[in-house]
């Protein structure tokens, strides 16, 4: 036991049987080696590295000033600041914790606040208010408030209840629940994944379900399992391999392929969209093609110019735009711009422009048809057959 | 540290460029919130001094990174055209990560 404090010099190596207690400041300049357990109020070195092979217990701040900290066996600290590199062999226990360098743990560090401006490598579970790296984070269990990382993060699994921020790539492998989260560059989801908006700079995959409530993608992405949301917004091009549930808007500059059913409250695609089926509560634009197997539904539907559709149209209002081409429509209003043609259409009002070819009409209540427009054989019924959806 | 790629099906880590290198830096100097001295910098990116204090000089040229009197002492923080200049990096290679993976799974090579 040192009452006052303790200084020890560069290259020293300190042994005790048991425990060294130092009741002040343990010094140490240059490297110094504890064999065995340390326990001081506070522990401040300079210029080297100080290894303590036992537990290390600092009842206030440990700091390494242009040195290392490495501990073999359990690490407490008030406060942790360390300018190169801090090792961790044993669970940690900390209060702020600050490496300049690099951070590697092999066991559980909990702390409220850990800031790191390289590398963090925790093996063990991290918990934490927050976590802060500028460089790479390799991450297994996590349970954190918030986590902002400059470079890269890896995490195995876990919750980040608050905010995921990286500025360049997310990996996560196992199941991860997180509030809000968004990566510059790139991120992939390689289990299912539960979180809120969600914002990517560049490109998205998630091999299994994804949650949100916003997902905005600059580039393009993938969900190999079910998306469930409120709102998709993608640049690029994007494909679901399970179903598409939103309760809010789709909204997609290129393509929109989704390999089982879609249902969403708008539906807003510039290029192609793909489903097995869709249900939309409100309207439809699409700018290219639409191609689903048993059928698209919606209170309004619009096609762009040049654009066609393969699978039924069913809606309250159907509208072709110039030249569009598709096979059959139902509706409550259906309307084809000039050019625009159909393989049959069925609902309450229909209207041909100039050049529209149907094949076959059937219609409750008005068919107007432009002296350009063409109809192979039409039928007014007073009920017309139950729709497709 | 930053062009290494995870991941089972990745080619490997890349050669550092000069982008990556300032990138680097400036997420590190953005980390201390406007205290970041030379020294911490250099700890975190992984750099030497004297060779951070030349690409600092160039990034406070070109007014990505800020400098700042702090008892005595230059410390750096990122700027807003700093900022901008990561946003496009990131977003940049997220996008060459994306085409990479979709190149890869083209190839007949990689396929099961």
């Amino acid at each position: 036991m040192v009452e006052g404090n303790l200084r020890v010099e560069k290259n020293s190596t300190i042994e005790a049987d048991g425990v060294v207690q130092v009741a002040g400041i343990a010094q140490f300049t240059g490297n110094v080696q504890v064999v065995g357990d340390l326990r001081c109020r506070a522990l401040e070195s300079e210029d080297g590295r100080v290894q303590v092979s036992g537990n290390l217990e600092v009842e206030d701040r440990a700091e390494a000033d242009d040195g290392e900290l490495e501990v073999g066996g359990r690490f407490k600290a008030g406060s942790v600041d360390v300018d190169q590199r801090l090792t961790l062999h044993g669970p940690a226990e900390t209060g702020r914790l600050e490496v300049g360098g690099r951070l590697e743990a092999e066991s559980t560090v909990t702390s409220t606040r850990v800031s790191v401006g390289g590398r963090l490598r925790v093996a063990g579970k991290l918990t934490a208010e927050s976590v802060e790296a500028g460089g790479a984070v390799d991450l297994a269990e996590v349970s954190l408030e918030e986590m902002e990382v400059g470079g890269l993060i890896r995490v195995e699994r876990g919750e980040v209840r608050r905010r995921i921020e990286v500025g360049g790539k997310f990996v996560s492998v196992g199941p991860l629940s997180f509030g809000e989260f968004e990566a510059g560059g790139f991120a992939e989801f390689r289990d299912s994944a539960t979180g809120g908006s969600i914002d990517v700079g560049g490109v998205i995959t998630a091999a299994k379900d994804l949650t949100f409530t916003r997902l905005h993608v600059g580039g393009f992405g993938e969900i190999r399992g079910n998306g469930k949301g409120r709102d998709l917004e993608v640049g690029g091009r994007f494909g679901v391999g399970g179903s598409l549930s939103l309760t809010g808007t789709a909204e997609v500059g290129g393509r929109l392929s989704v390999g089982g059913p879609v249902e969403a409250e708008t539906l807003e695609i510039g290029g192609r969209f793909e489903a097995e089926r869709a249900v939309v509560r409100g309207r439809v634009e699409v700018g290219g093609v639409v191609a689903t197997r048993s059928g698209l539904k919606a209170a309004s539907i619009e096609l762009g110019h040049r654009s066609s559709a393969t699978g039924p149209l069913v809606g309250g209002r159907v509208q072709l735009n110039r030249k569009a081409s598709v096979e059959d429509i139902y509706g409550d209003v259906v309307e084809l711009d000039r050019d625009a043609s159909a393989r049959k259409v069925v609902a309450g009002d229909v209207s041909l422009g100039d050049g529209a070819v149907v094949g076959e009409v059937v219609y409750i209540r008005t068919l107007r048809v432009s002296p350009y427009a063409k109809v192979r054989a039409s039928q007014q019924v007073a009920q017309l057959p139950p729709f497709p959806l | 540290m930053i062009p290494e790629r995870a991941g089972g099906r990745d080619p490997g880590p890349r050669r550092r460029e000069a982008t990556d290198l300032y990138a680097t830096v400036l997420e590190v100097v953005k980390r201390y919130h406007g205290s970041a001295r030379i020294t911490r910098v250099s700890y975190g990116a992984g750099m030497p001094v004297d060779r951070l204090r030349l690409l600092v000089e160039r990034l406070v040229a070109l007014g990505l990174l800020q400098s700042e009197d702090l008892d005595g002492r230059p410390a750096f923080d990122i700027t807003a055209r700093g900022q901008e200049f990561l946003d496009t990096y990131w977003k940049m290679r997220g996008f060459v990560e994306g085409l990479d993976r979709l190149a890869h799974d083209q190839n007949p090579k990689n396929r099961r």
